[in-house]
């Protein structure tokens, strides 16, 4: 540092990035030029193809169509019987059953959390985090192994003798991926719970409790509305994922149910249809934007992630 | 635990308190037990996994043929599996160093400056990690092959997952900077050290760790994503791709076993970390998917 050129070299540096201009273009410059070529230039692409056609070359024909919006619900029948609609409202379903099982499920948990401290809380933390840590893919398959006709549940119970035959509900199919969905994502809710009710200030609650609430009415009118942001964003982080799954339903449905990630990848891998694909991904993305434009009217931005 | 459990003796008085106190009792109880029902409920599939992993017959339990180590040793003489997993642990560093350069400066940039539409920039600066990867994914495929003419491999799985790790870092920095007191940079600026020295003595070691959390993450991001990496991968095979096709034809013994090595890695990896930083700090809010 005291040599000669590195005094010049640190002197340019000092004087380039006195300026606070330089220094913004500085921090944000990267970023932006990246976003915008990974980020914004491909998502705006998708949403121009999903108004053009492809020809069979797999050139695209630059005439604006709604032709891959029609597609979507064409059928023989009516369109709420076509595989697109009858797969979206599946999507849904699952999603929005998946946050419910989450909510209802993390909120003891969180609970316990954020008035237990100490070695509890220690262990606790840990044993939540450790499947939350460990890949996505593996918890996929470690339930794909507990369900179906010869999976771990079934055989057990056979084993045992309290069934003799397979049970249904322990095969393959919606059950299965909600299971699957909920160990998932659970962790995205109890944590958002937790941060929310970790900041409760507890004597809120003793106060109405001295005051002659009952538990019901102090869990209704003291807790909730409190924790209701954790509730909110922790609700967007498992509804929306769920929505886009793609390996949890490929696994635990094993065919029989078709959720709308996997109908969209089977049309491009195996026929390039990025026309269709694209129009079809707009439905994810517009509910995932219109989930995310609700919960903004109760919460900041600030609260989803800490920013 | 036990000084809860003591204040049940003090119920002597009135049977509607001897009544009450029962009844904080059971709801006591029954939230351990609905906790415990829950930690049962996280850890089954994964125990199951790891017993299938060391027996003999990999698939089911029944019937039990004993335990064997001789499908780890499979796994790791796999060569194809060891070279998608090294695949793997590369795009998972470079793409995690990308997004941690960006990212601190980006954070900087929040933090320390007003700009037009900042608020516009950090929603979009959190998209990648909302966003699911199944049209990320199908997004950056079509953007890279029919507008790029890019061939998907290598290259392109480091861009998409440096974009995607992006937001992690963002957060994390983020947040410790908001926290961070900045009269410290003017004292030491008043006490006559340039602008480098503040950074270097001041800044980089309150915002070292949250750096260090925030490459941890995006490196786990990436080293678990699959969804991404299966469209923008070309031919080239990285860990989550070979496991997937793993399971979809059915090669059960690898697959639990290198299943179950990651989980036992990821919990040393976890315990050490829960015991040098505030790993729980970092976590919530940081989202990602399938």
């Amino acid at each position: 540092m005291s040599s000669e050129t590195g005094l010049t070299i640190r002197q340019r540096l000092l004087r380039t990035f006195s300026v606070q201009s330089r220094k913004l273009g500085l921090t944000l410059s990267p970023s932006i030029v990246w976003l915008l070529l990974l980020l914004l230039a491909p998502l705006t692409f998708m949403v121009t193809m999903s108004f053009m056609n492809v020809n069979d070359a797999y050139q695209i024909i630059w005439e604006p169509t709604l032709d891959n919006y029609g597609q979507l619900f064409a059928g023989d029948g009516p369109f709420w019987e076509t595989s697109f609609f009858q797969s979206l409202l599946l999507s849904y379903e699952i999603a929005l059953v998946t946050t419910i099982l989450s909510l209802v499920l993390a909120f003891p948990l969180a609970y316990l959390l954020a008035r237990r401290g100490g070695t509890t809380f220690k262990v606790v933390i840990f044993l939540v985090l450790l499947p939350f840590f460990t890949m996505y893919l593996v918890r996929a398959y470690s339930w794909f192994l507990m369900f179906g006709p010869s999976g771990a549940i079934n055989s057990t119970l056979i084993k045992l003798g309290l069934v003799s035959e397979p049970v249904a509900a322990f095969n393959f199919g919606k059950t299965a991926i909600i299971v699957g969905l909920t160990h998932a994502y659970f962790p995205y809710m109890l944590l958002s719970l937790y941060a929310s009710l970790d900041g409760l200030d507890f004597s809120l609650v003793e106060a109405a409790r001295d005051l002659g609430a009952s538990r019901a009415e102090t869990l209704k009118d003291v807790i909730l509305p409190l924790v209701m942001p954790g509730i909110i964003s922790g609700s967007l982080f498992v509804f929306v994922p769920s929505l886009g799954a793609f390996i949890t339903p490929r696994f635990l449905g094993q065919g029989r149910v078709l959720m709308i990630g996997q109908l969209i990848e089977e049309r491009i891998n195996s026929l390039y249809a990025i026309d269709y694909g694209s129009a079809a991904s707009m439905f994810i993305v517009v509910s995932i934007a219109l989930a995310f434009a609700v919960a903004f009217r109760y919460v900041s931005i600030e609260d989803l992630g800490g920013v | 635990m036990a000084t809860e459990t003591d204040g049940a003796v003090d119920t002597g008085t009135l049977g509607a308190i001897f009544g009450d106190e029962q009844k904080e009792k059971i709801l006591k109880y029954s939230l351990y037990a609905i906790a415990g029902a829950l930690l049962v409920f996280l850890w089954i599939p994964l125990v199951v996994m790891v017993v299938l992993s060391f027996a003999v017959n990999a698939s089911t339990f029944f019937p039990f043929r004993g335990f064997t180590l001789a499908h780890y040793t499979a796994t790791f003489a796999d060569e194809a599996l060891m070279s998608a997993l090294w695949n793997s642990v590369q795009i998972a560093t470079i793409s995690a160093t990308i997004a941690t350069i960006l990212g601190v400066l980006a954070s900087f940039a929040l933090a320390r400056y007003d700009f037009p539409y900042k608020e516009v920039y950090r929603t979009f600066g959190i998209l990648p990690m909302v966003i699911p990867g199944v049209v990320l994914g199908i997004a950056l495929l079509i953007y890279f092959r029919t507008l790029l003419g890019v061939t998907p491999g290598f290259v392109t799985v480091v861009l998409t997952h440096s974009v995607y790790g992006f937001p992690f870092v963002l957060l994390i920095v983020t947040s410790r900077l908001y926290t961070f007191d900045e009269s410290l940079e003017e004292a030491a600026r008043d006490l006559g050290a340039d602008p480098l020295t503040v950074f270097r003595d001041v800044t980089l070691p309150v915002v070292l760790p949250a750096v260090g959390a925030g490459f941890l993450f995006a490196w786990i991001r990436s080293f678990e994503d699959f969804i991404r990496a299966f469209f923008v991968r070309g031919t080239m095979d990285v860990l989550t791709t070979s496991m997937f096709s793993m399971i979809k034809y059915g090669t059960a013994p690898k697959m639990n076993a290198i299943s179950s090595f990651i989980v036992f890695v990821i919990a040393v990896v976890l315990a050490v970390a829960m015991n040098v930083g505030n790993v729980t700090e970092y976590v919530a809010g940081t989202e990602g998917d399938s």
